[in-house]
């Protein structure tokens, strides 16, 4: 097939030789070949084109969904979802918290209540005993002068009444000498003895009055112990009112701050209650929920029609409507790019429950026109 | 269990690549037996091939510094083959015999569009030198390149023998920096745990010295070389290296043998090259597996593994990618390939400003466009290069309107 033309340098006139004819192939195998070839060809072009397409397909969904940002991505929150459940555990603990603190603010309330009473009492009880005090005083004051100079009259009794008791001995002495001597009878020995014994019994109760006597003077003009005892009942008392105080308003903070935990987590459950996770754990019916990103935010409104679409981007059909939108933020992961995005969920109302198995819907309007 | 089969292979070629790097440093720096012994006494007959296709005057400034050669001029010829050539580049050849008496040059020209390997193989029925040496027409020489290719062929096993291929226009633009930068470290280091086996895998077509015998011996197979039929004219370099391993011989890339080529500095031609060398790459995969016994037997471990794994990665690597962006498309566009590029880009810049200052590249960032080129050649050349064996052009050198058979009705 080929042939070579030298130019021989100019010092050269070599004559060119003919180069070997490349081999041909035979008849039989020449056709075999052509068929691979067609068939490699149809093959190859083929797949060239699918490749083309597939390459045209990828630049368009990437570029679609750079540019577009009407979508939503529908999310299926099952029963079992960790999420939920987590979130209706932490429900349950929190109406837990709140019974046990109503039990506790009970308990607190009551306790304070009591407190105000036994403050009451002692607070009451505080005046009659001062009063009791200075009457008590009052009166010491003017019997214990008194009483004072009848414990010094009474000493000098007693003391005239020694000196009679030391003669007693000898008058003892000459009733016994008389009853030796026969003088008297036994009888009247016997009453003269009891009479003696009589009057030394009658001193030794002098004696004890006196002693008495002086004690009691003591008591009335001098501070006692007894007095002492009852100021001291009588600090203890102002204590124990003091400490109820201060018992009362630690109780009433308590009180005060157990009430607004309560108030908190009514509110927090309240909230709770609005969150997509909640209504899943909590509700029987499958619900519909779409992660929307904070570019589409402007068409995401109660109402806004909810468009399905094919290839997620053609041939769409209304799916439903915007049902809720809870306010959360939600990350998730962007379904085409896969990088990470910020944004919220959304309730679904959907026509078509297969919608929500779509990798995005789309809200407001369709995408490309139809 | 594919999945487990495609991320082993692809970390297998990784860690081959990787493994080939960092012994080629260690390599050219510790182990002298890396470099293949050379006497310049010896100093046998040269024939240089240059086929040429729509080269222009390019033509005759390869001639022009081939002509320039520390080589004494009665032992060289140049044999230039133009294979049709739509353009002047004919006329050219013919204004360098004309002006290059020095040395002895003979020009020829195809009758037919035949491609370059039947073109190198009709420049060699004219050849009668010891050692042949193919040369592409868009090429430099450094004035020592011959002496320093033919001085390899002291070591009596050693069948080819390539010299070192650098980037004339650097700084034309990104992606000519970022050839550079793949010249530099593939030649300096990725090639030098095979010179140190004495088993290049492929010698660049750009200076390709071959024993004369040997070339000979395996011409008939290139001119047989076809794909259901189709002539193959593309990937000769490669299949001559190929050939010269299996036939036992060594092969060793001569880092002093300079030549300096223009690379594509667009986007569209260098697709068109790396679509080329990729289904050489591809065909030669084929081969590999369709003669795998032989290989094992014969050939170097290292050898037998980059000519499995390389274009096995080419192929898994595409999976990997295709993979990769359906499941996560902006994986690439991540801080990472852009760091480890810029760390690289960086490195060897500045290696490559150190030693070899003719290439110094003036935008050492440009090479985080690698990233972006490494996407497009794993995405689209290999299964193009699948669909398009059947191609029998010259590539980056086609014309269309001249890719029919051309008579030798010019000059």
């Amino acid at each position: 097939m080929e042939t070579i033309t030298i130019n021989p340098s100019p010092s050269e006139t070599k004559e060119n030789t003919p180069p070997p004819e490349t081999v041909r192939a035979p008849v039989k195998q020449s056709l075999h070949y052509r068929l691979v070839i067609t068939l490699y060809r149809v093959f190859a072009i083929t797949v060239l084109y699918l490749v083309l397409a597939g390459i045209l397909a990828y630049a368009w969904v990437m570029g679609f969904y750079a540019v577009n940002s009407s979508w939503a991505a529908p999310v299926i929150l099952s029963a079992a979802d960790e999420k939920s459940l987590d979130f209706r555990d932490k429900l349950v603990i929190s109406q837990q918290t709140i019974e046990d603190l109503k039990v506790d603010t009970s308990k607190l309330q009551s306790g304070v209540a009591e407190m105000k009473k036994h403050r009451g009492a002692l607070l009451e009880l505080e005046p009659e005993l001062g009063a009791a005090i200075v009457r008590e005083r009052t009166h010491n004051r003017s019997t214990g002068p008194e009483l004072a100079k009848l414990d010094q009259q009474k000493q000098a009794d007693n003391a005239k009444t020694q000196k009679v008791m030391a003669q007693l001995k000898e008058v003892e002495a000459s009733i016994n000498k008389d009853l030796s001597a026969g003088l008297i009878t036994k009888g009247d020995a016997a009453t003269q003895i009891a009479a003696l014994n009589t009057a030394e019994g009658a001193y030794t109760d002098s004696r004890i009055a006196e002693i008495l006597l002086t004690d009691s003077v003591l008591d009335k003009t001098t501070t006692g112990t007894n007095s002492l005892d009852v100021l001291e009942k009588q600090a203890e008392l102002r204590s124990e009112v003091a400490q109820l105080d201060v018992a009362i308003n630690v109780a009433e903070k308590q009180l005060h701050e157990e009430t607004r935990q309560i108030d908190r987590l009514r509110q927090a459950i309240m909230t709770a209650k609005q969150s997509p996770y909640y209504l899943n754990a909590s509700g029987e019916r499958t619900l519909y929920f779409a992660f929307v990103p904070y570019d589409n935010q402007a068409n995401a409104l109660v109402g806004a029609a909810i468009y399905d679409c094919y290839l997620n981007m053609i041939a769409c059909r209304k799916a439903g409507t915007v049902k809720q939108i809870f306010t959360a933020e939600e990350q998730a992961v962007h379904p085409i790019f896969k990088t990470q995005i910020r944004g919220f969920l959304i309730q679904m109302n959907l026509d078509h429950a297969d919608s929500a198995k779509s990798k995005t819907v789309f809200l407001g309007r369709k995408p490309v026109l139809f | 269990m594919a999945p487990v089969l495609l991320w082993l292979i692809l970390v297998l070629c990784l860690l081959i690549s990787v493994v080939k790097y960092l012994m080629g440093i260690i390599l050219k720096f510790s182990f002298p037996s890396t470099k293949a012994r050379r006497d310049y006494m010896y100093e046998p007959s040269v024939s240089v091939l240059m086929p040429c296709y729509n080269e222009g005057k390019t033509v005759y400034e390869t001639i022009e510094s081939i002509s320039k050669s520390n080589y004494p001029n009665e032992k060289f010829e140049v044999i230039a083959q133009d294979d049709c050539s739509a353009d002047d580049s004919y006329e050219w050849m013919l204004k360098a015999q004309r002006d290059f008496t020095n040395i002895r040059i003979r020009t020829g020209r195809n009758e037919v569009n035949s491609g370059k390997a039947r073109s190198v193989c009709n420049a060699l029925q004219h050849s009668t030198a010891e050692i042949i040496i193919s040369i592409d027409s868009d090429c430099i020489f450094h004035p020592d390149a011959i002496r320093e290719l033919t001085a390899c062929f002291a070591e009596p096993r050693m069948g080819s023998v390539g010299g070192r291929v650098g980037v004339r226009n650097p700084n034309d633009s990104v992606i000519t920096a970022i050839q550079t930068i793949i010249y530099y470290s593939a030649f300096e280091l990725y090639k030098i745990p095979e010179n140190w086996t004495r088993s290049v895998c492929c010698i660049s077509g750009c200076l390709f010295a071959i024993r004369r015998n040997l070339l000979l011996e395996i011409e008939p197979a290139i001119r047989r070389r076809n794909w259901f039929g189709i002539p193959v004219n593309q990937g000769e370099d490669r299949f001559l290296t190929h050939q010269t391993l299996l036939r036992g011989y060594g092969t060793y890339i001569n880092n002093d043998a300079l030549c300096w080529t223009t690379v594509p500095n667009t986007l569209s031609v260098l697709f068109k090259q790396q679509l080329r060398w990729r289904r050489s790459i591809v065909r030669d995969f084929f081969f590999t597996l369709r003669t795998l016994p032989q290989h094992v037997w014969k050939l170097h471990p290292n050898t037998v593994l980059t000519l499995v794994l390389v274009p096995l990665g080419a192929i898994v690597g595409f999976l990997v990618v295709v993979t990769a962006l359906s499941l996560d498309p902006l994986a690439w566009a991540g801080p990472v390939p852009l760091i480890a590029a810029l760390g690289i880009g960086a490195i060897l810049t500045w290696v490559i400003e150190k030693y070899s200052a003719k290439e110094a590249i003036a935008h050492p960032l440009a090479f985080a466009a690698y990233v972006g080129w490494s996407l497009v050649s794993s995405l689209f050349l290999t299964p193009l290069a699948l669909c398009t064996m059947d191609s029998a052009d010259w590539g980056t050198r086609t014309i269309e309107q001249q890719e029919v058979p051309v008579g030798n009705n010019h000059n």
